[in-house]
């Protein structure tokens, strides 16, 4: 960079149209330098490595990259993830909203939720998802303590891997995204609530109409990143057999041992789709921001 | 402290206030305050700051919550009912609808960031009184147009000085139609050459209005002006009130000479 040119005299000072620059002798960073290169012999030697090791076999990636059992298995991460997004954000509101109660024990509850699933990996908490089947065995609406029922269904019939999977990832987002949503209510200040009072507006008036559309602007970059690592987190579903892109490609690679190949497949889709949407949280927040 | 509910000073005034004491934690900021307002009057509250009289203000539209004694508006108790001599808390409901009668404007504004001034005007009648848009916004232009702010309709508060918000807030708490007008130090918040475009509209709303309005202020000159009375508080009690005229230049107590001495330059 700069460090290579040499300082040079500047034009004859009546001709200057342009900015004259201070002739300087700039300070050498060599720190920085020796760190640039290996940097770039590092990224140099992983692509390198990577393209001419004999025991991945490009061609393999390049024809499952778009077949159709691939190409299934990334939609099924795009719609469990969606639905559990969609699922994570309603939950994460009434969980906040709750915290902030004035009843003990409703708040107490919310805190209880957000403790348990924020504490439990959510590898664990999908798989005892997945078998809930196991230790109930059904799911019924009934009268408490008795054994009248109004409505019972088998668990093992309505728990198919992709309930499971939306089950799983859904509790586990909404105990972090609670806490973020709870942080952008409280950092809406009290003038707001007040001048909302004084106009007659009830609690949830006030909530909806004015504090939720303000914290919103607070929320939306760390919602974005929460909700872009939920799809990254979407591939541990493939542990109960979600369905997803994962799931498939270990399927696949146990079929043709090509294990490598079919990660690669799979780790090029996840970036794709992953930088789809950072972008699209680029422009939400630009949008956002200019209000 | 019980006092006779149905006195003749009580029923006719628009805002009475008897007896109330408030206290914040170990602190009591009120002492035993008495003070009733008559209908359309208009009340200057002055005073050193930590007097109480912004407290005052807050427990009229029970934004405080009092420790002792009685706040009616227009005759009905604030923020309670009283049922065999014990009060019980208004629900949420009745609570909202006393205040929507009851007009705020705040020190620091606190309009609504994420509305334009127009959506800030129009959104409580809308909301509250089920007004149409149409009619609510078609008042909103009205009322900007009064506060000389007719073409910043579109405008976010962001967007405005600190005078105009201002003013926005004051059209905000006028679009209720609110038969009591509190604003607590107007101006306080603004920029000196502010002041004066807020405290006109003030002036016009005293002069063109049934409303009873009741201002914590600083400015002397504005309530010499357009005051009806004059009330000076300092650590939570009245001092002394009466005509602007008599409190303001021919102070009877020691503390309000001290105050006004130190005010007026």
């Amino acid at each position: 960079m700069t460090d290579t040119a040499a300082p040079r005299v500047n034009g004859t000072p009546e001709q200057a149209t342009r900015p004259i620059k201070l002739n300087v002798v700039p300070v050498r960073h060599y720190g920085r330098a020796i760190l640039a290169i290996v940097s770039a012999y590092a990224l140099f030697s992983v692509v390198v490595g990577l393209w001419t090791n004999p025991n991945i076999e490009w061609p393999i990636v390049g024809e499952f990259l778009f077949s159709p059992s691939i190409l299934t298995g990334l939609g099924s991460t795009l719609k469990i993830s969606a639905v559990s997004m969609v699922v994570a954000l309603v939950l994460a509101v009434i969980i906040a909203v709750m915290r902030i109660s004035p009843s003990r024990i409703v708040s107490g509850f919310a805190a209880a939720y957000v403790f348990l699933f924020r504490g439990v990996p959510m590898i664990v908490l999908l798989i005892f998802v997945g078998n809930l089947g196991l230790f109930f065995k059904e799911f019924s609406l009934g009268v408490p303590f008795t054994d009248v029922a109004l409505w019972s269904v088998p668990v093992k019939d309505v728990m198919t891997p992709f309930l499971a999977s939306v089950i799983g990832l859904s509790l586990a987002g909404s105990g972090y995204m609670a806490e973020i949503v709870r942080g952008g209510l409280l950092s809406i200040g009290r003038g707001q609530h007040e001048a909302a009072k004084a106009l007659g507006l009830n609690g949830n008036q006030a909530l909806r109409y004015i504090v939720l559309p303000q914290a919103l602007k607070v929320l939306l970059p760390p919602m974005g990143n929460e909700l872009i690592s939920m799809l990254k987190a979407s591939a541990v579903v493939s542990v109960i057999a979600g369905g997803d892109l994962l799931t498939v490609a270990l399927g696949i690679s146990s079929v043709n041992f090509r294990t490598i190949e079919l990660l690669i497949v799979a780790t090029i889709w996840y970036l794709i789709v992953i930088t789809i949407l950072t972008i699209a949280q680029y422009f939400v927040e630009k949008r956002t921001a200019e209000r | 402290m019980m006092r006779d509910t149905q006195d003749t000073e009580t029923s006719l005034a628009m805002i009475s206030v008897e007896g109330v004491d408030k206290w914040y934690g170990q602190n009591q900021v009120l002492f035993d305050i008495d003070l009733q307002i008559a209908e359309g009057e208009m009340l200057c509250l002055i005073g050193p700051s930590g007097s109480g009289k912004s407290t005052l203000l807050r427990c009229i539209n029970h934004l405080e919550e009092i420790n002792t004694g009685r706040i009616r508006v227009g005759g009905d108790l604030i923020g309670y009912r009283e049922k065999r001599g014990r009060l019980h808390e208004l629900r949420e409901k009745e609570a909202c609808l006393q205040r929507v009668g009851i007009g705020m404007v705040f020190q620091q504004f606190n309009l609504f960031p994420h509305m334009t001034a127009m959506e800030n005007i129009a959104f409580a009648p809308m909301k509250i009184k089920g007004v149409s848009r149409a009619e609510a916004e078609k008042r909103a232009r009205t009322i900007l147009e009064r506060v000389g702010l007719g073409t910043k309709g579109n405008s976010y508060p962001s967007q405005l000085s600190g005078g105009q918000q201002q003013r926005v807030a004051i059209a905000r708490a006028v679009a209720l139609q609110p038969r009591v007008l509190l604003f607590d130090e107007p101006t306080s918040a603004l920029d000196p050459e502010l002041v004066g475009e807020v405290l006109e509209v003030m002036k016009d709303l005293v002069r063109t209005s049934q409303m009873t309005i009741v201002v914590v202020t600083h400015e002397m000159g504005f309530a010499r002006e357009v005051a009806d009375r004059v009330v000076f508080m300092a650590d939570g009690r009245i001092i002394e009130q009466g005509a602007p005229r008599d409190v303001l230049d021919n102070p009877q107590n020691e503390r309000t000479r001290e105050f006004l001495s130190a005010v007026i330059r």
